[in-house]
């Protein structure tokens, strides 16, 4: 990567220990703004604390973790966290759920409202906007978070494994639209993963992971042009290099 | 068979109706039949008499006051009680539930107190409050407050972990996770509490009435013992079973109104 400017995230020989369990072993990247980055590792690689030490949920045993060149503080700066669950509020409807994040924030209300609409408008739901996620499918909860998050304008998005139990064509649905999404806002993703498939087919760049004690095996530039054809030579080719790098066997 | 698929010329509902018409009806006739041509004569009047008496309480007093006077004595009483039960129990089901230090402090003092049943406390009261309304209010907070505090501390503890996390991830402070999260999510928990307390509350106006008062259904009840009036003692029997039955109905009406997005679960 160029480093002309400053990048977004900057992580700084990240090391995480549980006890004498070395889980995270010095990892070092950097994320541009803008940037899609898939993230992927075999099961069980640490994946998930890695992103718990990004959002300060663990306090990372060394290193640090930059954004916009300063030490995270989720009171201050926007992230914005994707994750299988769908931690809709049920008592909320489609509406408030999508706002949720602006109310928390104390953005004003009729902006607020705006961006509400917007972000329903995107992601289709605006004839649901009544409902309760109750009387919602998979697919349109998972929806609504997306919206939710992409409502708060955040200056980083992680998605951890969001699509991992959904049925393949609304994975494909959602991963499409995600990335339409992406490229409309133009939000620095970091997107985590262990399906090889989607990570090659969302990725600018995929930084493949080792088993424990992770560190970063390999970063790949992805410049495969969009929309991307799973069936294509070369993105097959790409799928297989990456599935080489993660057999650790 | 209630069956909505048979070809009936009646609904499922409407069938429900009926059958509770008929148990109803059914109930009267054998309890008019064993008072009338049995020996429980003695001891039990029958259904036409005691139902004649009862819509006459709404016209002839019994004591001072009417039927509808005597139900609203209970049910003012029964009210400000509930009001502050609701409140105090509200407040400490969800501090308890919340705060780890609420709950070392205030659970071991509430887990004393609420196996104490409410009828204990009379003769404290008695004794603190004389016989005013302030005792009765006494009594009858401590008869729905424990079944609220126990709902809201179980709906606090039961917040799902993973929209506590949601909204920590998009920077909600203690307090909004506090009142946009674990409060709104403990709402049908207390509702439920609130259901049984009144019930539970309009169980206990009647025992307090029934020692110290001149007015209130469960004076009317005690009233007709002393002065042998079996009639008496089951009209007022009647008018609290549908005073407690419209309570209830009430509240889980208005369970439905106002959580309508749990409506689904049946909690």
């Amino acid at each position: 990567m160029q480093e002309n400017k400053q990048p977004k995230v900057q992580v700084r020989n990240l090391t995480k220990k549980f006890g004498d369990l070395l889980v995270l072993d010095n990892i070092s990247f950097d994320v541009q703004a803008g940037e899609f980055l898939c993230i992927v590792g075999p099961t069980g690689c640490g994946k998930t604390t890695f992103l718990n030490s990004l959002t300060k949920l663990y306090e990372p045993t060394a290193g640090e973790i930059l954004l916009d060149g300063q030490p995270v503080d989720l009171k201050k700066q926007n992230i914005a966290y994707i994750f299988q669950e769908y931690s809709t509020m049920p008592w909320l409807t489609v509406e408030e759920n999508v706002g949720f994040g602006l109310d928390i924030k104390g953005v004003e209300k009729s902006k607020a409202q705006a961006l509400v609409n917007e972000y329903l408008d995107i992601v289709g739901l605006t004839k649901y906007r009544k409902y309760y996620p109750d009387q919602l499918s998979a697919s349109m909860l998972q929806r609504v978070v997306i919206a939710r998050a992409f409502a708060t304008q955040p200056d980083l998005l992680l998605m951890d494994e969001p699509y991992g139990q959904l049925d393949i064509q609304l994975r494909y649905h959602l991963e499409d639209e995600l990335i339409s999404l992406w490229q409309r806002t133009g939000t620095t993703v970091i997107f985590i993963t262990h399906n090889i498939e989607e990570a090659v087919y969302l990725g600018q760049r995929i930084l493949v992971l080792t088993n424990k004690p992770t560190s970063i095996k390999q970063a790949i530039d992805n410049d495969l042009p969009r929309p991307r054809d799973i069936a294509s030579p070369d993105f097959v080719k790409l799928r297989n290099e990456v599935t080489d790098l993660i057999k650790w066997w | 068979m209630i069956d909505s698929t048979t070809n009936s010329r009646f609904s499922t509902k409407q069938l429900i109706v009926i059958y509770t018409i008929i148990s109803l009806v059914g109930l009267l006739i054998v309890w008019e039949l064993v008072a009338r041509f049995t020996s429980a004569s003695m001891f039990l009047p029958p259904a036409s008499e005691v139902l004649a008496a009862f819509a006459r309480s709404f016209v002839e007093p019994i004591g001072q006051h009417t039927m509808l006077a005597h139900v609203g004595v209970s049910l003012y009483r029964v009210a400000v009680a509930f009001i502050f039960a609701t409140i105090i129990g509200i407040a400490l089901g969800v501090g308890m539930g919340y705060s780890k230090l609420f709950e070392a402090i205030f659970k071991p003092i509430f887990e004393f107190i609420r196996p104490i049943p409410p009828l204990a406390w009379i003769p404290l009261s008695i004794l603190w409050f004389g016989l005013s309304d302030t005792g009765k209010f006494f009594i009858i907070f401590l008869g729905c407050f424990c079944f609220i505090t126990v709902n809201t501390y179980d709906g606090a503890k039961n917040v799902d972990p993973e929209l506590i996390g949601a909204a920590r991830m998009l920077g909600a402070s203690e307090k909004q996770v506090f009142f946009k999260i674990v409060l709104p999510s403990s709402v049908p928990y207390i509702f439920a509490g609130l259901q049984i307390a009144v019930t539970a509350g309009w169980s206990a106006v009647v025992g307090s009435e029934m020692i110290q008062s001149n007015e209130g259904v469960g004076w009317v009840i005690i009233r007709g013992m002393s002065t042998g009036n079996t009639v008496q003692i089951m009209v007022g029997i009647v008018a609290i079973g549908i005073v407690g039955f419209a309570l209830a109905n009430i509240t889980s009406a208005l369970e439905r109104r106002l959580c309508s997005w749990n409506a689904q679960k049946g909690m």
